[in-house]
């Protein structure tokens, strides 16, 4: 893999040249304490150490709410003009959030095509950014702290500049359209790199053990577990929201009052919601929450690892930081163990 | 087709939800186009008020005797009767105290004046009524509005949303009120619908459109323990909008906060 060294200088005037490639989007601000990923309007207003966004890069191929459809009694349907090729450049993307757009990838990727999901994600370059943990990262344990791939660019901070590791052909051609830019990587940065990489490993306040899961998950299907959770928990909807691999949908229907056209609309839903499982004759499969709440926990450790030979999770920690009752996904992955190996 | 003959009405209320409907000025031609518009008092003199109804809008709670009889008049006449705003949904802020008599209020406020008019508890139109929709909020949302007529001019009834203000706000990516301020926010329990308003805005839910289905009352009241609220302002703040939903009457709050 090619890398080259970027003085952090230099970084502004970088970012100005990759206009050309497409609207970059970084994160930015919102609030006392929180980050999204916004359109950068100034260089100045990146805010390059942050730790995790409200939600994640999903947002731009999944929408929280599309139009899929527009349709008309007479006419049929016809898609909405999509914003033609606009393209994007989302700068500044930490190794689990790119980790999660690999997982989007395969589930959307799947037999079906998604091409709703697809005719965005084709028109985004991602160029990443490494982190420093904090107390609700838990990426590590997930192997998702490191990208082999999934980045056009990735920039590690090696404390005056950045290591810029070029993963596709597009991301080469970025660094040669700001050639001057560019240093060639001496053998003192690679020792500051390793430094930096043996601190950040060293840094981890949080970990889970995933391995074995599924196994420990099925002996724990009656577990009164999910019954204590299932009184802790809301049912708001925050963490499937904010999750990075949370795909799931509705589809329906909205109409106009001419009473002869509407549009077929897709919307964020989460398993966590009474009527996720709702199906004619008011039959529910999961009625309770504390069912509900098993089901997601199932769903990420368990029943993607049998499809996709991994969990869904990806360590990010937006669960539970943002979650209003302050479930914590690795005390109940403990909590499960210890009902089933020492 | 026949356009669909409507009634728009108001009870006890501040008349807030009538007058969403004539601030859809955008649609508005759409709107009295696709409706035959038999009875609107707030905005139009000449009501039809005998007159069999596709679907009559009843904003408002039932505080008075008169106010039952004409609610029940307006069901027997209507096909379809669709509860707009929160007050006619879960009965709103007239009902927030009706663990007392109203008779202390009326002598209260009134004097020996009061004893003209005859009042009842505050209940919203369903104590009373078959209510065929309710769209909750104080006031209404005009999407919801627009969106109900447009799927009753279908013969189907709208599908609303069944989760929390929380989904919203976490899908427009505003900083969580609760978590981040660690403010009284009712997000997790109150019923989405409004886009997270009151968030987007730096302040708490305060629960105006009324509880979601299947809330957890008892782990929102620990929340708001855990960060320092009493009892008191706890009640309060859960009862201000929707009183007599069963999740929040006095007697389950208790045993909630006790769970």
């Amino acid at each position: 893999m090619k890398i080259v060294k970027l003085p952090k200088e230099k970084l502004a005037e970088f970012l100005s040249c990759l206009r050309a490639f497409g609207e970059i989007h970084a994160p930015t601000k919102r609030g006392e304490k929180s980050h999204v990923f916004a359109p950068l309007k100034e260089p100045a207003g990146i805010e390059l150490d942050y730790t995790r966004t409200i939600l994640p890069l999903k947002k731009y191929f999944l929408p929280p709410m599309e139009t899929m459809f527009n349709f008309q009694a007479e006419k049929g349907y016809e898609t909405p003009a999509e914003e033609s090729d606009k393209k994007y450049i989302i700068f500044g993307v930490h190794p689990c959030d790119i980790h999660s757009l690999k997982i989007l990838d395969l589930v959307f990727g799947g037999k079906y095509v998604d091409g709703h999901y697809f005719s965005r994600r084709s028109k985004a370059a991602i160029i990443g950014l490494d982190c420093i943990p904090d107390e609700f990262c838990f990426c590590r344990s997930t192997g998702t702290d490191f990208v082999d791939d999934g980045f056009d660019l990735f920039l590690s901070d090696i404390e005056d500049s950045y290591l810029v590791r070029v993963g596709t052909s597009l991301g080469d051609d970025m660094v040669k359209a700001a050639d001057t830019l560019f240093q060639e990587v001496t053998v003192q940065d690679r020792e500051k790199y390793k430094k930096k990489s043996i601190q950040r490993g060293q840094s981890f306040q949080s970990e889970i053990q995933l391995q074995d899961l599924p196994e420990i998950m099925d002996l724990e299907y009656e577990s009164q577990i999910w019954q204590e959770l299932g009184e802790e928990c809301l049912g708001c909807g925050t963490c499937s929201m904010v999750c990075p691999t949370c795909y799931c949908y509705a589809v329906f229907d909205e109409l106009n009052l001419d009473a002869a056209s509407g549009q077929r609309i897709r919307r964020w839903d989460s398993c966590l919601f009474k009527d996720y499982a709702l199906v004619a004759g008011g039959h529910n499969f999961r009625a309770q929450r504390s069912s509900r709440v098993k089901n997601r926990y199932f769903h990420k450790q368990r029943g993607f690892v049998s499809q996709y030979g991994r969990p869904s999770c990806v360590g990010c920690g937006r669960c539970k930081e943002y979650c209003p009752a302050g479930v914590d996904i690795i005390e109940v992955v403990n909590k499960l163990r210890s009902e089933t190996r020492v | 087709m026949d356009k669909p003959k409507v009634g728009i009405y108001g009870l006890t209320g501040c008349a807030g939800d009538q007058l969403v409907i004539l601030n859809c000025e955008d649609e508005l031609l759409d709107l009295v186009g696709s409706l035959d518009i038999k009875s609107f008092s707030m905005a139009a003199s000449g009501a039809d008020d005998q007159c069999q109804l596709d679907i009559a809008f009843v904003e408002g709670t039932v505080v008075q005797p008169d106010e039952e009889k004409l609610l029940k008049d307006i069901r027997q006449r209507a096909k379809l009767l669709v509860a707009i705003g929160t007050c006619a949904v879960w009965g709103g802020v007239t009902a927030m105290k009706n663990e007392v008599d109203p008779k202390k209020f009326i002598e209260q406020v009134y004097g020996p004046a009061g004893k003209v008019f005859e009042v009842i508890p505050p209940q919203p139109l369903s104590s009373f009524v078959k209510v065929d929709l309710s769209l909750p909020g104080c006031p209404i949302e005009k999407e919801q509005l627009l969106r109900g007529v447009a799927s009753l001019l279908h013969g189907d009834l709208p599908k609303l949303p069944n989760y929390a203000v929380c989904t919203e706000c976490k899908m427009a990516e505003y900083p969580c009120i609760l978590v981040e301020k660690g403010l009284p926010c009712l997000g997790p329990i109150t019923v989405a619908g409004c886009g997270a308003r009151c968030p987007s805005y730096g302040l708490t839910c305060n629960g105006c459109r009324g509880p979601v289905d299947d809330i957890n009352v008892a782990s929102e009241i620990n929340i708001l323990k855990e960060k320092g609220f009493t009892w008191v302002d706890i009640q309060n703040r859960l009862r201000t909008f929707a009183a007599p939903a069963p999740p929040l009457n006095l007697q389950t709050l208790e045993e909630a906060k006790n769970a």
